[in-house]
């Protein structure tokens, strides 16, 4: 594959994961919020197989197959078990109007361009749109978890925020060292673990959600 | 002025929309009864609709004035003319001045003020009711298309949909860019608003609280309902058309003998299929969303157009 091929792919699949960014600030539902993040973790996957094929680094076909196996497959079915197992309302509790959670995602989507286009054409040549795409995914991830009451919902946001992360760092160095990406694999799965088990702790205990914590004084 | 398209082919084109307008619907609906279990009508029950409610008298309100009568066939005038600006056979501009996307756009606009404004006059309440909720969602819609177009016509240099289509050469999906993705997305979202389906609008539903644009046309009758029901048909495969000409050019270029022409108008049924298939599925997966929940579904076209057009442009 030719260089120019590889920049066009990884702008596309850029651009679809906008697509999934998108879909989970607007969705109603938790489960859809969940498919939509392990959709964008499966472009990611793809994503890193495609620089690996072009690039011929080993590391990146594991990163690949990590990527597809935890983050694609493992982490939302394990959320899927815990809506399931809590009995919560299925419904995302947004803290302001989805409509305007959306909006403030525009502003960023178009905020990252516009500060990604002051590093001029060094940026197009090293990265496409790779830089803007990751920075505005990040941001939106962080909107998502300031902005929904519910642990659940801000875990979906932690991890389409950690996605961003990784698209960008993966299309800007054409691949980390391998031992960074699996702490950084392994540092997800860690924050997953320790939220699921804080948020089922939390409800079997005292039969509240994060957001009813804010009105304990110590 | 010259163009790929003269003025026979444009009109042989207007044509065969209008007449292929009312199958679009039965296939819909017919798929829909399929997907539901159900034998359904046959494909061909639009046109057997429309020669009946020609054949009958019309009834007119009391309080309805002598406008009332002209909306019918002010609205599927425009909506015919909006239909002449889609390329259907042949790719290019046109050989003589006829207007572009934005003036298409504007014709469904002025299609949709009509009727809303005929809906009003007879005075009845779900007439009224109808309206005011189609004119809530038309300027969330209309803005929306506006912008998808814009995307595709900043790369192409031009609004005239036959020459856009023509840039987007025949290389259809590899040619996609960034920003083509998103733009389908956003039109993918809005497109069951702008041909009043399921979520947005429910066209199976005569006199519930739910619909909006049949509640536009219970006043009227007879010739005058056939009139506003082949507008709604026409408007329909225009819109298909739209998407097509956008997102799907793979239109044969070679040759302009019939041959050529039958091989245009093939590839152009084979695309408002698969659109239609993407119709039926829509339909019967999802419920119809509350009136106040429209605004969120429609603000994620809304979102995707705007970051499509961003990718173009920054």
């Amino acid at each position: 594959m030719s260089s120019e091929t590889v920049h066009a792919i990884i702008d596309d699949i850029g651009a679809l994961l906008l697509f999934t960014m998108i879909l989970i600030v607007a969705a109603g539902q938790i489960y859809r919020a969940i498919y939509a993040v392990a959709a964008q973790s499966l472009l990611i996957a793809i994503a890193a197989a495609v620089l690996a094929a072009s690039t011929g680094n080993r590391d990146l076909w594991v990163i690949a197959g990590l990527t597809l196996g935890v983050k694609a497959i493992g982490l939302p079915w394990g959320l899927h078990v815990v809506v399931q197992r809590m009995n919560v309302r299925r419904e995302v509790e947004p803290v302001i109007p989805i409509a305007a959670t959306l909006a403030l995602a525009v502003a960023i989507v178009v905020m990252a361009f516009q500060v990604s286009a002051s590093l001029g054409p060094i940026r197009q040549a090293i990265t496409g749109n790779a830089l803007p795409v990751g920075i505005a995914l990040t941001l939106t991830g962080v909107l998502v978890m300031a902005t929904r009451r519910t642990a659940l919902t801000q875990m979906v946001g932690l991890f389409a925020s950690e996605n961003g992360l990784f698209f960008t760092a993966m299309a800007v160095t054409q691949g980390m060292p391998l031992i960074i990406e699996i702490g950084v694999i392994l540092d997800v799965i860690l924050a997953a673990l320790v939220m699921t088990i804080m948020v089922l702790r939390v409800r079997s205990t005292v039969d509240a959600d994060i957001a009813d914590l804010d009105r304990l004084r110590g | 002025m010259t163009g790929d398209r003269p003025l026979e082919l444009v009109l042989l084109e207007l044509t065969l929309l209008v007449l292929l307008g009312p199958l679009v619907t039965g296939a819909i609906q017919k798929m829909k009864a399929r997907l539901q279990c159900r034998q359904g009508a046959g494909v061909l029950q639009p046109y057997r609709d429309l020669a009946k409610l020609l054949r009958k008298g019309t009834v007119q309100a009391d309080t309805a004035s002598g406008f009332f009568w002209a909306i019918p066939i002010l609205v599927l005038a425009s909506t015919v003319a909006a239909g002449a600006l889609v390329p259907v056979a042949r790719l290019g501009p046109p050989g003589f001045p006829l207007g572009d996307a934005v003036m298409l756009l504007g014709l469904l606009a002025l299609a949709r003020f009509l009727t809303a404004i005929g809906a009003l006059d007879a005075g009845g309440a779900f007439g009224g009711m109808g309206a005011s909720r189609e004119m809530t969602v038309a300027p969330l819609v209309e803005p929306v298309l506006m912008m998808v177009v814009f995307s595709t016509a900043v790369a192409a240099g031009t609004t005239e949909l036959g020459a856009l289509a023509a840039h987007r050469g025949t290389s259809w999906f590899l040619a996609w860019r960034a920003a083509d993705f998103l733009g389908f997305a956003a039109m993918l979202v809005l497109l069951p608003a702008e041909t009043g389906r399921i979520p947005v609008d429910n066209p199976d539903t005569h006199l519930e609280l739910t619909m909006l644009h049949e509640g536009m046309l219970l006043e009227h009758s007879g010739p005058g309902l056939g009139c506003m029901m082949l507008a709604s048909h026409t408007r329909q495969i225009v819109t298909l058309g739209l998407v097509a000409a956008l997102f799907f050019p793979v239109t044969p270029m070679g040759g302009s003998g019939a041959l050529a022409l039958l091989l245009g108008v093939g590839s152009f049924a084979v695309k408002v299929g698969v659109l239609v298939v993407f119709l039926a599925l829509v339909e019967s997966s999802y419920a119809k969303l509350r009136l106040f929940r429209v605004p969120q579904y429609l603000g994620v076209g809304f979102v995707c157009a705007l970051v499509a057009l961003a990718l173009r442009i920054l």
